[in-house]
């Protein structure tokens, strides 16, 4: 089968899911402007924009040569549990009345289904197979996340700038070759050298900022609808660290219940604690996460949301009171089709900056000894 | 010879450019156009800024606004600043004590929470108009009253019609309702600053605490029937600072003082010759990589001198 998938995050992943069940794999392409363009076009104007950038990504794997699109449902009373629908029914319209949707909804909702779908993908391909590649895939999944958290440790405190990003590109393409497990640890153990032979600067632990990105699953994970923010963030001299790993996703969402770790549940308890009833999307998760992150002395939060996306709206509704409560600076930055680089930028810094006094305490002295450094994060080059 | 500081705002609809001097007195503002040429504009602004002060020493120069990056790498600025920071700081630099800054421009607007002179606080507005100075020119233009005179008249009128504000449709066509009821001009004028304010604060300021004393700057605090909307609306006073519409700018080159004064450095400023020379942008996506960056690149006289936009670094650290 001609398989493919919506891109989000390291992709790669999914990838080399499909590989190892013996697929044919077309690689969608990163999202462009061109993806948003064509995801624009052909979906409804008040969907929200994870839902169009989706769109789009599968009519370019369709141009590629797609025949099969394999995703992930959603639960709970948020629109997002009819994308699977609503894109199957674009795609119907468009005339592609050969290209297959599969759409994995959590399994405890219906196990049947899941089964029917898991039968689907399998692919013939023998259990002890499935079971031996899953279990490397899983692997691979954890080792690739712990790169990608030292990559946000270590980028702030990089001397040349970028390199931090080069190397991490390298890394992905290192991890796209993998084959087998042996080759995965052996990967995984160059590569974390590759990370420590960075050169960084020494930054005094009080001076560190720290900031942790919540918000729903898509525009936190996908750096090419967020503007790389976890780069601009690593840039301006910031710790980052976001709500969502592909790892803990899959351990707090496809891994049965019982097995669930108790850190979901903590944070779930957290969220809780504003968010009493089940609202969909990751609305929960991301107050669970502000709380959590606050308690492990995170300096502020940048909360990512698409813009009309409901269960977000009523996150950001209740983050003046989180915000004040908890005593954590909140900015909330909404993501749509029409957001401005150049104003997201805006506030970014100024958020950076806000951190940087509050955590000094003292106003402009701290500004200006940040300002040499400043100019630099900048990306601006003088001769 | 007088020794200045420079500092320059380029936004979108306008691009400002101040000279101060080390007590922060302005010697020099200008307001200019930008016209979405933004290198014309601070070339033209630095070129009127020459005009008017004759031989100066340059100290430093600092760059915001939306094209802070280009201004900063055309004129060889000492520091580049977001916008909400340069203008807390010209704020807290003439009014002190100020805990809230409302600012609104021609396509946008923020508030700004101070506490301590301290940014805690701040919120601009994302895709919504209707709480900027180009809703006020559009429904000038529409009313045929030129918008110099628009506060003087929301200022006459005893009464205020309530205007839908949400939204510039809903606002446009709900006053063309009211204007065929009779309602006056002025009554509808002062109806409109009323909706702007509200739709601004309940937008912008949404969830924050607003505390006096308000500080009221950028394009529109020039017009009086706004900050009286204000007034009615907080039952508080309202300060509109002397400098208003280029407090970005004063911040900036303040920012610039401070830095240079501060780490004892000379200024990279390009002097006076930049508005003469010729500087070109262009952008290219990079194919290096899966993330296809959309780089810009600045050229003076056909030689790069800077680059930005790239995620790795590789076109930035080639130059
Ligand atoms: S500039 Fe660097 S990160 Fe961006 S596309 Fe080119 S190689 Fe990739």
């Amino acid at each position: 089968m001609k398989v493919s998938f919506p891109y989000m995050g390291s992709a790669i992943v999914y990838k080399k899911l499909f590989e190892f069940l013996e697929h044919e794999v077309i690689m969608p392409p990163k999202p462009t402007q061109r993806t948003m363009d064509l995801g624009v076009k052909y979906s409804p104007e008040f969907a929200c924009i994870p839902l169009k950038m989706v769109m789009g990504t599968y009519l370019e794997a369709i141009e590629k040569g797609a025949k099969v699109l394999v995703t992930s449902g959603g639960h709970g009373p948020c629109r997002a549990g009819f994308y699977g629908d609503t894109h199957r029914n674009i795609l119907k319209s468009l005339g592609y009345d050969d290209v297959e949707l599969i759409i994995f909804d959590a399994p405890q909702d219906n196990w049947k289904a899941f089964w029917r779908n898991v039968q689907k993908i399998r692919n013939g391909v023998p259990w002890p197979k499935v079971i031996n590649r899953m279990y490397t895939l899983y692997r691979f999944v954890q080792k690739l996340d712990e790169l990608e958290k030292m990559v946000q440790k270590i980028r702030p405190y990089e001397i040349n700038k970028g390199q931090t990003t080069q190397v991490w590109n390298e890394i992905q393409e290192k991890f796209d070759k993998i084959k087998t497990r042996k080759e995965l640890y052996k990967v995984y153990e160059e590569c974390k050298n590759m990370l420590l032979s960075i050169p960084t600067k020494e930054v005094d632990e009080r001076d560190k900022i720290k900031v942790g990105i919540v918000g729903e699953i898509y525009v936190v994970m996908e750096s090419s609808i967020n503007f790389g923010i976890e780069e601009i963030l690593g840039n301006l001299g910031v710790e980052v660290e976001r709500s969502l790993y592909l790892f803990e996703w899959i351990n707090d969402n496809l891994v049965p219940w019982a097995l669930r770790p108790k850190r979901f549940k903590e944070i779930i308890k957290k969220g809780q604690r504003y968010i009493k009833i089940l609202i969909g999307g990751h609305a929960v998760e991301t107050v669970g996460h502000i709380i959590d992150f606050k308690e492990r002395g995170f300096d502020g939060i940048v909360h990512l949301m698409p813009f009309a996306c409901l269960p977000e709206l009523v996150t950001q509704s209740l983050i003046p009171k989180i915000s004040k409560e908890v005593d954590i600076p909140i900015l909330s930055l909404p993501i749509d089709e029409q957001t401005g680089k150049a104003n997201m930028l805006t506030r970014i810094e100024a958020f950076v900056d806000l951190l940087r006094n509050r955590k000094k305490g003292k106003t402009n002295e701290v500004l200006i000894n940040n300002l040499q450094q400043h100019a630099d994060e900048e990306r601006v080059v003088m001769v | 010879m007088k020794s200045i500081y420079i500092g320059v705002d380029v936004g979108s609809v306008s691009t400002n450019v101040v000279a101060i001097d080390k007590d922060v007195n302005v010697l020099f503002k200008t307001y200019i156009r930008t016209n979405g040429q933004p290198i014309d504009s601070v070339k033209e602004g630095i070129r009127q800024l020459k005009e008017s002060l004759g031989d100066v020493e340059v100290l430093g120069v600092g760059t915001t606004g939306s094209g802070r990056q280009l201004a900063g790498a055309i004129l060889g600025a000492d520091v580049i600043k977001n916008e909400i920071t340069a203008h807390a700081t010209a704020t807290i630099h003439f009014v002190p004590n100020v805990r809230t800054i409302f600012e609104i421009g021609g396509q946008d607007s923020k508030i700004i929470i101070i506490k301590d002179q301290m940014v805690v606080d701040f919120a601009m507005n994302t895709v919504c108009a209707a709480g900027t100075g180009s809703f006020l020119d559009h429904q000038a233009e529409r009313l045929k009253i030129p918008i110099e005179q628009f506060g003087d008249l929301a200022l006459s009128a005893k009464n205020s019609v309530r205007i839908a504000g949400r939204c510039t449709v809903f606002a446009e066509s709900d006053m063309i309702a009211k204007q065929q009821f009779g309602f006056s001009k002025a009554e509808i004028i002062r109806g409109l600053c009323d909706a702007l304010v509200r739709n601004y604060l309940n937008n912008v300021g949404r969830g924050k605490n607003l505390e006096p004393p308000f500080v009221f700057q950028g394009g529109v605090a020039a017009n009086k029937g706004i900050k009286a909307a204000f007034e009615r609306e907080l039952k508080s006073e309202i300060i509109v600072p002397e400098h208003f519409n280029v407090m970005g700018a004063i911040g900036s080159a303040i920012l610039a003082k401070d830095y240079v004064e501060k780490n004892k450095v000379k200024t990279n400023f390009r002097g006076f010759d930049a508005a003469d020379i010729e500087f070109t942008t262009s952008s290219f996506e990079c194919k290096g990589c899966s993330n296809r960056c959309e780089v810009v690149k600045v050229s003076m006289e056909g030689k790069v001198i800077a680059m930005w936009g790239d995620r790795c670094g590789k076109w930035t650290n080639s130059l």
